[in-house]
């Protein structure tokens, strides 16, 4: 697909839905007189990956901030871990089941990492080192999951550029060993390969498993211009082939294929007794879309659109992650994240109001403030690519609009926007994902 | 009316004691002191180390030496380490600890590991809210050590290290920092290199018995989605294993008696009816050179502990309903409350007990006696 083109036609949706720059907003944080000392401090406390603006001369870093809009260090980095000039940055930060930290990483340099947190003398968390693995030549990776596969432990990794970044057709899943981050296998079946109507795995972004069964979706070519999928590729975990392709597809409201981003597998470990299905969001298709599941004959049902942004006024829908109660789904465009009953799943019935944040809006995590109030935080970036106003010469047009660049927290009751920090204005830098350090909003986001 | 001689006399006297005591305040109160550098794994938690007692060198020196003296104890054969050995991750090996009485004590002697996590009462009946606090207990109990804490502050000045192990760690030499040097030494003897933490890491993979036995270890058992489960992590927590923090959360009531035996427990700290016969869950590091177990060690091996909780549960009213509702077999929980393990089960969870023991803990000669070590002058 033709660069110009792609930039163009996400430009028209853009317009389409009436986005503009938004300016930074103030912070509107409240104070406490009096902080609970047995409260655990570091449950406010976020990690990120913070990328350098080639225009700004800053470099990649993990940071530790605080996220507590009471606190008097809101916005402020507590600690900043230099990352190695990579040729792209550290996408997305993950913990293991036993808590080991790893990132993904959108080049070819280091596309999988493990960092190593520790804590100091004086309890404070530190880094001590960011170890990237051997992928075995597949780069940009994307999602990580840890799964069970007949009583063992693995890892999968999706790679949206799998062995050969110069392949139009790319993409691969890495299954690592847990243990010793190892690779047990590549899984890929490219398009051009596996023939006409055979089942194969593109640009795989979006990843979940329930039993033996693991969807993966097709999103877009890392270089977003060889081309976009519009399927949810099925993979039989007891011989790790592709053995189904799902199209999640309708409206095209900006001409594209609808580019699965993020699949989530309602299963009864996320609600009880629940008839599990997949839910898929579409960035370019701007829906969310339901794949019933039949766990006895292993049958997946016909696609049901849940969702379209098309005409409820959003776009390029993200991520899901969840909470005892609420399923979450963020949209990129006009910047918001939606809440629904958890136990309604694999339903969408909607829990409260949007929680408006800022174009972009991408990853979030739960925690609460000193005084016990329950917050969310939204980082607002799509990617970190630049802007070529600022002759940065990354610049992807529309992902530049969608990058805002900050973190707004918001009260997770009413969606009150209680304080906002904005990394390229404060630091120079943009942000490129946000976890807590406890790894709150991890369970249902997989 | 006093003389003039003697008022001349009285307030030389007293610029003198004024300027002394003002040096040795200046120099007593700010002793130089360097702080303990260490890392630990991240997933044990965060620690808080007393403002008032920041974990220095110095103090740790201090700390260690106290610990193993039996000058702390009044006939001076006793010391903390004689019921805390390190071979046996700082216990004893008794069912119940005998003191300078010669008396059994109420208490199996606990192990002294990762003191920093966990419940932040001490003792199996949580009567003591810090590690000071605690420090001080067994030298002034009569059946431990017996001391008479001014007679020992005397006879510790008496000795020329410690008037400057004092001096740098504390700048003086009282009670206070007696508990403090102890606490601090304590808060050093980090266990976090077990086959189980080098599993976490990543550097070892488990067996598949330890690793059945793990598995089991972190599940409560649920029959409607067939988890099997040893329901450990209820009251031991996934990676300290210890009991968990909060409030009274690390004690419980794990069914050791019925009500008419029932021990007071917690009950004598908070005078609570719902905190009668609960006891702290103690850490599993090391569990394996720990025996005998429970609180009066009762149990002389981890497979009797096992069985147990395998079906020697006793009923009583504060017995823990997250162990009254863990059964492996369907509808079957009544009169007879049992995990319903099968014996393979079984010794998968002892297996992996045996993962949590940390060798190199066990020789740390920076946890060792300094009088043997031969490390007294460092």
């Amino acid at each position: 697909m033709n660069k110009h083109i792609l930039i163009a036609l996400i430009g028209t949706m853009l317009i389409l839905l009436g986005c503009t720059d938004v300016q930074e907003s103030t912070s509107v944080g409240t104070t406490v007189s009096a902080i609970d000392t047995e409260k655990n401090v570091e449950e406010s406390q976020a990690i990120v990956l913070l990328s350098g603006l080639p225009t700004l001369d800053t470099k990649d870093s993990i940071a530790i901030i605080e996220v507590d809009p009471e606190s008097k260090n809101f916005g402020n980095i507590l600690y900043d871990y230099p990352l190695p000039k990579f040729d792209a940055p550290l996408h997305h930060l993950y913990y293991s089941p036993n808590g080991r930290l790893y990132a993904t990483g959108l080049g070819t340099q280091c596309s999988l990492a493990e960092i190593g947190l520790a804590r100091n003398a004086q309890s404070k968390p530190i880094i001590t080192k960011v170890e990237c693995i051997d992928t075995q030549g597949q780069s940009v990776g994307e999602d990580i999951m840890w799964h069970s596969v007949n009583g063992k432990l693995h890892m999968f990794v999706t790679f949206m550029g799998g062995t050969d970044l110069s392949q139009v057709d790319a993409g691969s899943i890495g299954v690592f060993d847990p243990q010793t981050n190892k690779v047990l296998k590549i899984i890929e079946a490219r398009k051009s390969q596996v023939g006409e109507g055979k089942p194969y795995i593109m640009y795989p972004h979006g990843i979940s498993a329930y039993e033996d069964r693991m969807v993966v979706t097709s999103t877009v070519h890392p270089n977003l211009t060889d081309g976009v999928g519009n399927a949810v590729t099925v993979i039989d975990l007891n011989t790790f082939e592709p053995i189904e392709n799902i199209v999640t597809e309708d409206a095209k409201p900006v001409g594209f294929p609808s580019s699965p981003v993020e699949v989530l597998f309602i299963r009864p470990s996320i609600v009880e007794g629940v008839k599990p299905a997949v839910l898929v969001n579409t960035m370019f298709g701007f829906e969310t879309w339901k794949i019933p599941y039949d766990a006895k004959t292993k049958i997946f049902a016909k696609p049901e659109k849940l969702y379209d942004g098309s005409t409820a006024g959003t776009g390029v829908p993200l991520e899901f992650y969840g909470n005892d109660n609420e399923l979450f789904i963020s949209h990129a465009i006009p910047g918001l994240v939606k809440r629904y009953d958890l136990k309604s799943l694999p339903e969408l019935v909607p829990s409260g109001k949007d929680i408006k944040s800022e174009l972009g809006a991408h990853h979030m995590i739960f925690y609460s403030s000193a005084s016990g109030r329950k917050l969310i935080a939204i980082q607002n970036n799509l990617l970190n690519l630049g802007n070529a106003k600022d002759n940065d010469p990354t610049d992807v047009d529309f992902i530049a609009k969608v990058n805002d660049h900050s973190i707004t927290v918001h009260d997770l009751t009413t969606g009150e926007r209680l304080g906002m920090i904005n990394f390229k204005d404060k630091y120079m830098k943009g942000i490129d994902n946000i976890e807590a350090l406890f790894g709150s909003g991890f369970t249902h986001h997989h | 009316m006093p003389n003039l001689n003697s008022l001349v006399k009285v307030f030389f006297l007293s610029v003198v004691i004024t300027v002394t005591s003002t040096y040795f305040f200046s120099m007593s109160k700010k002793p130089d002191t360097q702080l303990v550098e260490f890392t630990a794994p991240f997933i044990f938690g965060r620690f808080q180390i007393p403002k008032e007692n920041p974990l220095t060198v110095e103090s740790v020196k201090l700390g260690r030496r106290l610990f193993y003296d039996p000058l702390l104890s009044k006939n001076n054969k006793i010391s903390c380490a004689s019921c805390h050995k390190q071979s046996l991750a700082f216990t004893d090996g008794l069912a119940l600890s005998v003191g300078g009485s010669g008396k059994k004590l109420a208490f199996n002697s606990m192990s002294l590991v990762n003191l920093m996590w966990g419940p932040k009462h001490f003792f199996w009946d949580g009567r003591s809210n810090s590690l000071e606090n605690q420090a001080l207990q067994p030298i002034v109990h009569i059946d431990e050590m017996d001391s008479n804490l001014d007679d020992l502050i005397e006879e510790l000045s008496e000795v020329k290290a410690y008037q400057i192990l004092f001096g740098q760690a504390y700048g003086e030499l009282n009670a206070v920092s007696i508990a403090k040097a102890l606490a601090n030494f304590q808060r050093t003897l980090i266990s976090s290199n077990s086959r189980y933490d080098q599993f976490l890491r990543g550097e070892v993979s488990l067996s598949k018995q330890e690793e059945l036995g793990r598995k089991l270890f972190m599940a409560h058992p649920d029959t409607k989605i067939s988890l099997r489960g040893g329901n450990c992590i209820d009251c031991h927590s996934q990676f300290l294993t210890s009991g968990f923090t909060a409030a009274f959360d690390g004690f419980s009531n794990n069914g050791l008696d019925n009500d008419e035996n029932l021990s007071e427990g917690l009950y004598g700290l908070t005078k609570l009816e719902s905190h009668r016969g609960l006891f702290k869950a103690p850490t599993l590091r090391n569990i394996a050179v720990t025996a005998p177990y429970m609180h009066d060690g009762r149990f002389k091996t981890l497979e009797e502990v096992l069985a147990h909780y395998n079906g020697g549960i006793k009923i009583s009213k504060t017995l823990s309903p997250l162990i009254v509702e863990a059964d492996n077999l369907a509808n079957m929980q009544g009169e007879h409350i049992s995990l319903n393990l099968e014996p393979h089960e079984v010794e998968a969870i002892i297996s992996f007990l045996h993962t949590l023991t940390d060798e190199s803990f066990l020789i740390n000669k920076a946890f060792s006696d300094p009088f043997t070590a031969g490390d007294l002058n460092e």
